[in-house]
Formats: C-alpha cells, structure tokens, sequence
C-alpha cells in the first residue's frame, strides 16, 4: 500500500496541474495567445517558427457578403479561430472537375459552396467557441501527409504534442487520427496517442482513446513502437522557441510535419491533458520536479537537458538490477548548508576528481561565510605550506567554525590547502552526505563538481 | 427550545427556523460538493446545480428521493431527445434552449398529469419552485452538450445527481441537524476544510483509476 501511494507521486493529476503548473506559469498574456489561433499564428511567424500559411479569414457577415468565393483553391482547411478540441475544422483536399463550387472531402464525399458558407455562419455565430461568443473564420494550407505516416493514419493528419516546462521538453507524444476520432488527433475523441523516448525521438508505449493500451494499430500489423519520427531535433527546438515567445511557462506545443515544409506548429495549448502519461507509461510530475528552477538560458540547453533526462528506456531496467540510480554528466542538485540553508544548481558529474568542491560563493550563500573568512585570514602571507605537518596543520586551523577539515592540493607551485566543510546533498532523489572543498569556480562552466566518494549510488551514463 | 443561543435569537427575530437550518446547511453542501470535485474526482456540473437539486430534493419531501430522481431523469431524458430532434436544424444558441426548455416544461406537465390519472397524488401536488430548479437544469445540461458533446453531459448529469442524492440524505440527516443548531460554529469548519482542498494537490481518486495500468510500471 505505501509502496502504491510512493509510485503514484510521481503522477500529475489535475489538482496539482491546475495548481501549481497552470495557475503560476501561464499568466493571461499567455493564454490569450493559446485562445486565439491566429494571434498565436502571427506570433510564431513573427519569430521565425513554421506555421500553417494563413489563406484568408472572414471576420464578420459584412466581410462574408462581400467575400470573392472564386479565390478559394482548390484545397484548404476552414478553421474557427477560438475553436478547441479540434472541433469545427472543415478540410477539403481537391476541388470537382466540372468547375463547380464542388469540393472534395478526406473520405471521398463532396461538399458544395452551400454547405461551407453554411459552416462559416456557424462559425461566425460562434458555435464552437468556448462560451459560443461570436468568432472569425480562417482558410489556411492544408498540411500534406508525410509518407513515413501514412499507413498509420486515418484520414487527418497526425501531430506530435510535446509538454514543454522551464525551457526544457519534458514529455511528448505522437497522435495519430482513428476511424473512432473521425480523423482528428485527438485522444478523447479515440484518437491513438504513442508515447516518444525524448532522446532519440523513437515511439514507446500507445494507447488509444482514454486509456486502452495497445501495440498494433487496431485492425493491421503495423506495430506502434520504434517508429521514428523525422525532424525530432527540430521539433524539440521549435517548442522551446515556441515556449520563449508565448511566455507560456507549462506549455502543451502541438506540431504536425508537412510532407514538402518539415514540421509546422499547428496550436499552442495552455491546459494540456494529462493523457501522455498514459501514452508514456510515465508520470509528469517527477520529471516536471526535477527541471524546475534550472536556469536554462539557451534553446540549446534546454534541448539538451530534456533529451539527457527524459531519454533511455533501458536505463531504468539498469537501476533496477545494479540498485544504483543512472545519471548523466550534469545533474541537477539541491545542495543543504548550514541551518538548513538549501540552493539548487547544476553540477558537473566528474569521475575524476576524489571529493566534491563547491565555488566560494556558493559556499557563503549556505552559512559558511564565516568559515571562509577565518581560514583566509590563517593562510594570509602563507602563500607555500609544504613544510607543514599534520600536527602543525592541526594547530594552524584548529578554532575555525564548521571547519570539517583540510584538502592538500598539490600544484607546480607547491601545495595549498582548502577548507572542506560538511553538507548534504539530494540528487536524483537521493539524500547523500559529503564533505565538500571549497574553492572559487566562478569562471568555470558549473558551480559544483561532484567527485567519487560521493558517487557510489550511482552509475554515470556519460550520453545522458 | 434546547438550541444555541444565537440560533434561539434568531429565531426570535422572526427567521423561520427551517430557513435557518437550510442556511447553515448550504456551506456544508457546497463543501460536499467541492470535496467530490477535488478529492473524489466526481465533477458535476458545478457548484450551483447540485447545491440547488440537493434543496430541490428535499423540498419534494415527503416522497424527495422518489419523485426528485424521476423528474431529474425525466429532464435528462427530454434534454437528449430534443438534441437529437434539433441537432439539423442549425439554431442559434438561445432559441435552441428556449425550444428545448419548452419541449421539458411540457413534458414535464405532462408526467404530472398523467401522475395524477394513476392516482398518484404526491406527483401531480408537488410545488412549482423545486419543479422550476428542475427543469432551469436544462440550460446547463443543453451548454454541456454542446460544448463537451452528449456523453460528458450525460455522466456530468448522472454526477450531478449522485451528489446531490448524498447532499439530500446529509441534509435530512436528524444528527447533523441538531449538530448544527447546537453548536451553530461548526459550520466554520467548513472554511478550513475548503481552504485545505483549495491547495490539495494530490491524485483524485478516479485518476488512480484512471492511472491504474501505469501505476504497476512506475
């Protein structure tokens, strides 16, 4: 039982999604870019992120009287600007022959001029947007199936969702369109949504509609895992961006991949389901803990720290046999000082130093200021201390608070010594005690190393 | 009277002490329902609709269970069926709810009627303002569908009426009754409670269920 209620902590439920990822991280400037399709469309553009190109939009019923019907082309998708749920797209994908105002739908049927101006007043009258305010039409490109797809999908097009948080992708899945979803990609309606390892950008696990696991696409023997999906770099580049300038802080990026341009972000949500853990086989939460307060300043990084973390399905099967927990290069570690003085930060994972040291300033920032001051002022004008003994050493630094002991650092120049104090640290969920040098690493690239001694719980994948 | 004092001096005021009661009473049923929404999972739709069906119900009484369930089902069921009559039909919002408001509150005479015809006197004698709370469920019932579809509707209709039949039965509880007119202060406690499910963060219990197959593989 307790072991039951330990698993499911690391499961996001709309309580604490609500609560501590949707209400802090996305504010209203945010979601009003999520709520409007083509805001969030001239948005994106505007930065340079591939969007579905806009055709034309019909605002209002003076716009829809005098709108030239003759420049429609021949394929498009009718789209309801404050949709959601992907309800109310209309998709043509050719025009009839005989020069008529006939066009053809994804099954085959055909649709006259009649039935989409028909589509566009109930737009217009807001039929399928939230609360049924009036809303704007909009015809855009309609997006070509990629081949690699094909065989998977039902009519519609698959798109690709990728929670980003933090800067920083922390799950994602593919969707693809079912019978049961009537073509669109969406899992409440039936849709299939395949879980994606984050590294490499090949699918895992699947499910359709709410919940039912499954392995085949139903009714084939084509197998949903291992397929793997083009341009995944670039998605995962796309979504971060795609986060940056929505100012989304926990975002849900929907993107698809069109045949001819490469993947395009099809809508930003700012409530995403909770479904991907399912399709996942895991849970959001833990992986949502473990990037927040990372400070990831580029794209790149946050890339980077999502494929490292959220990528390798073996490695879990690794720590289940050695008991050791797999971690890569660089981790994030809450390091606990004195009083209980708690900083997070980013540490180099470094197998070939001994002991953990810590940088200057981090090391005032948990209590130790004081330690730091006395030590400095016992070494002043001993520049060289080869000719100390143990016992000298002993008597020169005795009287200094929270001095754990000394690191005799050999160098060219002679030996030196470093203040070593004690302090804990918690990485990957495990709380290891260690005694830290303390050294001033400012113009190095991370703050904290952590060094063999206190690395014996783990195994240090160096691809992560 | 054994009551509180404050109550007996409200009473004294003129207040009717039934009006009292359900007073007090409201906080604790939009606790239950809050409770149902954050812990349970159960939706329903709101807050408002059960609080209101809960007081429907028991105005119904003596036969509230009875006659309540029958008359909320009956909405439900006309609600349904003037979709699928007017789903072609591509109206405007509010008319369509007009119409389909019309379509219950006739049935809705009609049932009584026909209660009437069978001899069932409790039927055709019960008051209009807990039929009127009855049959306004359409509007939210009719929004629902047409945002979320008929399905989600139907199970947040369902919902709705399993936790206003658990207020009904906490209501015309003799204990909580006494309880709350004795010691008139608990009903504070609800604030706490809600203060402490307003920062819950945890699983609801249908999301256990709902996360039951990957619980395994975590």
């Amino acid at each position: 039982m307790f072991n039951f209620f330990k698993k499911s902590g690391s499961l996001l439920g709309m309580n604490a999604r609500n609560l501590q990822y949707i209400r802090p991280s996305n504010r209203k400037r945010g979601r009003e870019i999520s709520d409007n399709k083509l805001l969030c469309k001239r948005i994106l553009k505007k930065n340079n992120l591939g969007v579905p190109a806009l055709i034309t939009r019909v605002r209002n019923y003076e716009e829809f009287e005098t709108f030239d019907w003759a420049s429609l082309p021949n394929s498009f998708a009718l789209k309801p600007n404050r949709g959601f749920g992907g309800d109310g797209i209309l998709v043509v994908y050719g025009r009839k022959k005989n020069g008529d105002f006939t066009w053809i739908k994804a099954d085959g049927s055909s649709i006259t001029l009649e039935d989409i101006k028909n589509h566009i007043r109930n737009i217009l009258d807001g039929s399928f947007s939230l609360a049924n305010t009036p809303d704007i039409a909009f015809f855009e490109e309609r997006l070509k199936l990629l081949k690699l797809f094909k065989p998977y999908t039902y009519k519609g097009i698959p798109d690709i969702r990728v929670i980003v948080y933090n800067h920083v992708p922390v799950m994602a899945m593919l969707r693809l369109p079912t019978r049961a979803s009537d073509g669109k990609a969406n899992l409440q309606q039936g849709a299939i949504g395949v879980g994606i390892d984050l590294a490499t950008g090949t699918t895992t696990t699947a499910i359709i509609g709410k919940g039912h696991f499954i392995e085949y696409v139903p009714g084939t023997r084509l197998i949903l895992s291992g397929i793997k999906i083009p341009y995944w770099k670039e998605i995962l580049r796309m979504s971060i961006t795609a986060q940056q300038v929505s100012k989304l802080g926990f975002l849900g990026a929907d993107i698809a991949i069109d045949r001819e341009r490469g993947p395009v972000i099809l809508e930003l949500n700012s409530r995403p389901g909770l479904s991907i853990q399912l399709a996942n086989s895991s849970g959001l939460k833990r992986r949502l803990e473990r990037v927040s307060g990372l400070n990831i300043k580029t794209v790149e990084r946050g890339m980077r720290v999502g494929m490292n973390l959220f990528g390798g399905e073996i490695e879990e099967e690794i720590e289940e046999i050695s008991g050791q927990r797999v971690i890569g290069s660089v981790e994030k570690v809450k390091l606990i000082g004195k009083d209980g003085k708690e900083i997070e930060v980013e540490a180099k994972i470094d197998t070939g130093a001994d002991s953990t040291s810590i940088d200057t300033e981090i090391a005032k920032q948990l209590g130790f200021s004081e330690t730091l001051r006395i030590f400095n002022e016992k070494i002043s004008g001993k520049n060289i201390l080869d000719d100390l003994s143990k016992e000298e050493r002993e008597s020169l630094f005795s009287n200094i608070p929270d001095l754990a002991d000394t690191a005799k650092i050999k160098s060219s120049h002679g030996v030196s010594y470093r203040p070593m104090i004690e302090l804990k640290f918690i990485m990957d969920t495990l709380t290891i005690p260690a005694k830290a040098s303390i050294i001033d690493r400012s113009s190095l690239e991370y703050p904290v190393i952590i060094g063999r001694k206190n690395l014996r719980k783990f195994l240090v994948d160096v691809t992560k | 009277m054994p009551y509180h004092p404050l109550i007996t001096f409200i009473v004294a005021q003129g207040v009717p002490l039934q009006t009292v009661t359900l007073l007090l009473m409201l906080p604790i049923i939009a606790t239950l329902v809050a409770f149902f929404r954050q812990v349970i999972g159960i939706k329903a739709f709101g807050i408002y609709t059960p609080s209101l069906i809960t007081f429907a119900l028991i105005a119904f009484d003596p036969n509230g269970i009875k006659y309540g369930i029958a008359i909320f089902v009956s909405v439900i069921l006309v609600g349904m069926i003037s979709r699928l009559a007017l789903k072609h039909s591509r109206l405007l919002y509010l008319p369509r709810v007009a119409i389909t408001l019309s379509i219950v509150s006739l049935s809705i005479l009609g049932i009584l009627v026909l209660g009437g015809h069978q001899q069932r006197t409790g039927l055709a004698s019960i008051s209009i303002f807990p039929l009127l709370i009855m049959i306004t469920l359409t509007e939210k019932f009719v929004a629902t569908q047409i945002e979320k579809g008929s399905r989600v509707a139907f199970i947040l209709a369902i919902e709705t009426l399993i936790i206003s039949v658990i207020g009904y039965y906490l209501v015309s509880w003799n204990a909580l009754e006494t309880l709350l007119l004795n010691f008139p202060w608990i009903v504070l406690v609800t604030f706490l409670i809600n203060f402490s499910l307003g920062k819950w963060t945890g699983l609801r219990v249908t999301e256990y269920f709902r996360f039951r197959k990957i619980l395994r593989h975590l």
